[in-house]
């Protein structure tokens, strides 16, 4: 076990109290001796480290395309399989658009009534009545066949992982640190090798979303069948059930809500990554959005990546699978139907759209009814665009705002980052990770920061330097993402007027095509690193917000209500009582929008934000000279990645519970 | 188990579905996908983000489905991915290519694995450069050639927060050549190179230039539909040495002139010919003046066409270019 230097527990003895004292002492006299030498060592990342990985991947890319029509592993394993997602694809899409659009939203509201609730039945039919208004209907049937395709596979691949993973501490160690690569790794590294496996258009598309997509669906199987409480596995072990009985008949049951918050998940990250699917050719939504954005069309862009925001809260609504807890009047006051009658109502719903839609044979959604959200957009977007840059009160406008960032923020940063010796900065970080957890923590941060210094260079600049520039940029997000997420999320976990109004701008920050800002962003301000970290804060605050506002409410109510009696103002209350006790939802808060920070790194380099990004994208820019440079970039962001987290994951870690493990 | 019977509503749902479709499958007016007379194998033509490919791919779609009957397939991806498409045979053609940002493509795919063929020149010819907003020039005309970059003030109209002292060169795309870092370099003009990242990037670079009167410095090219709508003039750089050309072949790091000419190309997948030989032989004879390229680019750009009815306009008014593709 870890040697934990966590805030001392106030009924410690006292001599344990200075044993700790005495060690951490010492910790800080190694730290200071090994900064010392670091810096004695080598300043610059000596060139013996390169451990030639970059020309490594590029001659795997290289073979791969000379042998994708001859070798075995292509024309018995990934020919097969992309032919079968195709066909896939296919037909879910042509039952789709066989349904006809009055058919698509009866099913929606039928799965959602029978599953959520009326109300919930109802917001999800109307949100994909409303994708028809604002978006193209044909092509967003396109996008909803591929996700489906996805979320079955990665559901089909994920929940045995999870199970697998709840099973066995060592598989989930390993697992954790796939997911964690298939989080952060920046598409555009997997994008061309995809392409050269699948080929183009649907397959490569689909395998990128369920790479994306996967994380939640082990993750969440996981957390759901380590939550099964011990002595419901007792119970079950005691009537003799056998490990399958235990696991089918017990534990999946259990875990049921928490793998129905993995789906829920998995689609919402399936969505995320519509867009950048579309670049390898599959003429849907995506597609639309990334045409838009590439003839600057920003109100075209913005609808339909509307469209995609209105099918995953259709989709949202109808796989939640939590009755919602708060019936609206209206649906209150409809008759309340019997079992029976419901499950027929609902079928008879279905039955009379689809065959409504085609007997009126309304093929397509009628382009008649849609509604022009683009031209308000364009307007909204001009006017913020020529009053919010220069000669605002105070702050001065966007312009200001960027050149601060650059000039006072991010470059001091940057510098100094780069011209600490490379070793002192491994130390230092192993140091927190010491600090934090002791030295397994330590060790590792050490090992995954070293491993950057492996991965060569660009011309002349090792990767290190890209790396620190990186660094620089993302703590600034991040630090910048939480100034606004926590004062925003406290509020919002206090008074539920602000919550209710944050909601929906949450839901559509979440899932609206990053794309789709990226125009208005870089206007405001200009191309370079403020633009980027403007776009990773947009990206990161949500769900920061979420979890702080969140963590907030859990906190039980006998403490609080116990302070106000003994005479706390609300005040105290808040800061004293609900603060500390909320301390582990809010620094999960954190760790997430750390991921989302470097998650967008690839993002912010589309504007001109440089660093690890602008190296990962160049991977399938110019595939046949930089994939290698661009694979080593990638991984640069996933170790940076790996560290950030398992730091702040130690931080909020609680150490009872950790003993408890 | 609640689980179970969730499952068995949603399956009742699905099949109330299916059941209705096929019932109402009766009363169906569904066209077919061989309407039309069109007949084989659909011939896919790759079109990449931009207007010139577009307008090529259709006029080529239109005239093949009415001349040579196969029905194509446009279909819209980027260009690495149109390389892969090209080399299994999922793409079959595309119709124009910019040589300068694809040598290595050519190499691997054309000269080694010969798995596309060339089609030939398809006719107009881009060109790559530095370009300044015109007000620019306009106010100090020197800046009009390289030369003018070497004084450092005035070079200094050109910084930015990200360029500190220097002016700021703007690059897009990486994906697109790019001899900028040592064009500067070598001619040793105080500016900093700086990566946009995305055509889009320097699409807002340029929009916010105009806006604020603030110079820009940047690789642009020609045609773009962006020129229409702005005012940019391209810097002169030095003229193309044999020394340049040498050092183009090498790669060796010391270019200092100006782009060359790119004269665009068609490809096709080696297998094209085998799967129809008279829509490969029309798209291999098929040229297009510059001239003619912007006239359908224009219906598209300026005046709002779809590329399909702009292409369509264009082939009803000009029989005598595309018969000669066929003959």
């Amino acid at each position: 076990m870890a040697v934990s230097v966590e805030t001392l527990p106030t009924h410690e003895s006292d001599a344990v109290v200075r044993a700790r004292r005495a060690q951490r002492t010492v910790g800080f006299g190694v730290f200071a001796a090994l900064v010392l030498a670091a810096t004695l060592v080598s300043r610059e990342v000596p060139e013996w480290m390169d451990s030639g990985i970059q020309r490594w991947a590029q001659d795997r890319y290289q073979w791969s395309i000379l042998n994708r029509q001859t070798s075995w592993v292509f024309t018995s394993f990934f020919t097969p399989i992309a032919d079968f997602l195709t066909w896939a694809v296919e037909n879910v899409e042509s039952l789709l658009l066989a349904l006809r659009w009055p058919g698509v939203v009866g099913i929606v509201f039928a799965i959602g009534w029978r599953i959520g609730g009326l109300s919930a039945g109802a917001t999800g039919a109307a949100a994909m009545f409303g994708m028809g208004l604002i978006a193209d209907w044909d092509h967003a049937m396109r996008t909803l066949a591929i996700m489906s395709v996805a979320v079955v596979i990665a559901l089909v691949l994920g929940i045995p992982l999870g199970i697998l993973t709840a099973r066995s501490d060592r598989a989930e160690s390993v697992v954790r640190v796939l997911l964690d690569t298939a989080q952060v790794m920046p598409i555009f590294v997997y994008l061309s090798p995809l392409v050269i496996f699948f080929g183009v258009q649907i397959p490569p598309a689909v395998m990128a979303t369920v790479i994306y997509a996967l994380p939640p669906a082990v993750r969440l199987t996981n957390l759901g069948l380590r939550q099964v409480p011990v002595v419901a596995n007792e119970v079950g072990h005691s009537f003799g059930t056998t490990s399958w009985q235990q696991l089918l008949k017990v534990q999946l049951p259990l875990a049921r809500r928490t793998i129905l918050l993995g789906l829920n998940q998995v689609i919402m990250m399936a969505f995320a990554i519509v867009v950048l699917a579309s670049l390898l050719g599959t003429g849907d939504l995506g597609r639309d959005v990334l045409a838009a954005v590439q003839k600057q069309q920003v109100g075209l862009a913005f609808s339909s990546g509307l469209g995609i925001v209105l099918m995953a809260v259709a989709l949202d609504r109808i796989s939640t699978g939590v009755r919602s807890t708060s019936t609206p009047q209206w649906a209150r006051r409809l008759p309340r139907f019997s079992r029976g009658t419901a499950r027929w109502t609902a079928l008879g719903v279905v039955v009379a759209t689809v065959v409504a839609g085609r007997l009126f044979s309304l093929s397509s959604f009628p382009s008649s009814w849609s509604v022009d959200v683009a031209g308000p957009i364009d307007s909204a977007v001009d006017w913020v665009e020529s009053n919010v840059r220069r000669d605002v009160p105070i702050i001065g406008g966007t312009q200001a705002i960027n050149d601060f960032l650059i000039t006072e923020v991010l470059n001091p940063l940057q510098g100094f980052l780069q011209w600490l010796p490379w070793l002192v900065v491994v130390v230092a970080f192993a140091f927190v990770g010491w600090l934090s957890k002791g030295w397994k923590l330590a060790a590792a941060v050490a090992v995954c920061l070293a491993l950057i210094a492996t991965m060569g260079s660009d011309n002349d600049t090792v990767l290190w330097d890209h790396a620190m520039d990186t660094l620089s940029q993302v703590l600034v997000a991040i630090m910048l993402s939480v100034l606004i997420a926590l004062p925003l999320g406290i509020w919002a976990g206090r008074n539920d007027t602000v919550q209710r109004v944050l909601r929906p701008f949450l839901d559509i920050a979440q899932v609206l095509p990053q794309f789709v800002y990226l125009i208005p962003v870089l206007f405001l301000f200009s191309i370079g690193r403020a633009a980027g970290v403007v776009a990773c804060v947009i990206y990161a605050v949500p769900p920061c917000i979420r979890l702080t506002a969140l963590g907030m409410r859990e906190v039980p109510f006998a403490p609080r209500e116990a302070a106000i009696s003994f005479g706390a103002t609300r005040r105290q209350e808040m800061r004293q009582v609900q603060l500390p006790l909320a301390r582990k939802a809010i620094l999960l808060g954190i760790n997430q929008t750390m991921m989302m920070v470097l998650a967008t790194v690839i993002i912010a380099s589309l504007i001109g934000a440089g660093g690890l990004g602008l190296l990962a994208y160049r991977a399938s820019a110019k595939p046949n000279i930089d994939f290698g440079l661009g694979t080593a970039g990638g991984l640069s962001i996933v170790l940076l990645a790996i560290v950030l987290d398992r730091l702040t994951q130690a931080w909020g870690a609680n150490p009872d519970t950790e003993r408890g493990r | 188990m609640t689980i179970i019977r969730r499952k068995r509503r949603i399956a009742a749902v699905v099949a109330g579905a299916v059941l209705a479709t096929s019932l109402a499958a009766c009363g169906d007016d569904e066209k077919t996908s061989s309407g039309g007379g069109l007949t084989g194998p659909a011939i896919t033509l790759a079109v990449n983000p931009w207007t010139g490919s577009a307008v090529n791919a259709w006029v080529a779609s239109v005239v093949i489905e009415a001349n040579i009957g196969a029905p194509v397939e446009i279909i819209e991806l980027d260009e690495n991915s149109t390389w892969v498409g090209l080399d299994d045979g999922s793409i079959d053609a595309v119709l124009e290519v910019w040589p300068s940002g694809h040598a290595a493509d050519y190499e691997t795919y054309i000269t080694d694995k010969g798995s596309v063929v060339d089609l030939g020149l398809l006719g107009p010819a881009a060109k790559i450069g530095w370009y300044v907003p015109k007000f620019v020039v306009d106010a100090h005309p020197e800046l009009a050639t390289w030369e003018g970059f070497m004084n450092p003030e005035l070079a200094a109209l050109f910084s930015t927060a990200e360029s500190g002292d220097l002016g700021q060169f703007t690059m897009g795309d990486p994906s697109y050549v790019s001899y900028d870092e040592e064009i500067i370099e070598n001619l040793g003009l105080p500016l900093k190179y700086v990566v946009a990242g995305t055509e889009t990037a320097l699409l807002a670079a340029i929009d916010q230039s105009i806006a604020d009167q603030k110079p820009i410095l940047l690789q642009f090219w020609q045609p773009h539909w962006k020129q229409l709508e702005v005012d940019l003039v391209e810097v002169q750089l030095p003229a193309i040495t044999p020394e340049c050309e040498a050092s183009l072949a090498s790669q060796d790091g010391a270019y200092v002139c100006d782009y060359p000419v790119d004269q665009l190309y068609k490809a096709a997948n080696a297998g094209f010919q085998a799967k129809n030989a008279a829509a490969f032989a029309a798209l291999s004879k098929m040229q297009l003046t510059t001239e003619q390229q912007s006239e359908i680019a224009g219906f598209v750009d300026r005046d709002g066409l779809t590329p399909e009815a702009a292409a369509k306009k264009w082939v009803d008014a000009n029989p005598q270019v595309w018969q000669a593709w066929l003959a």
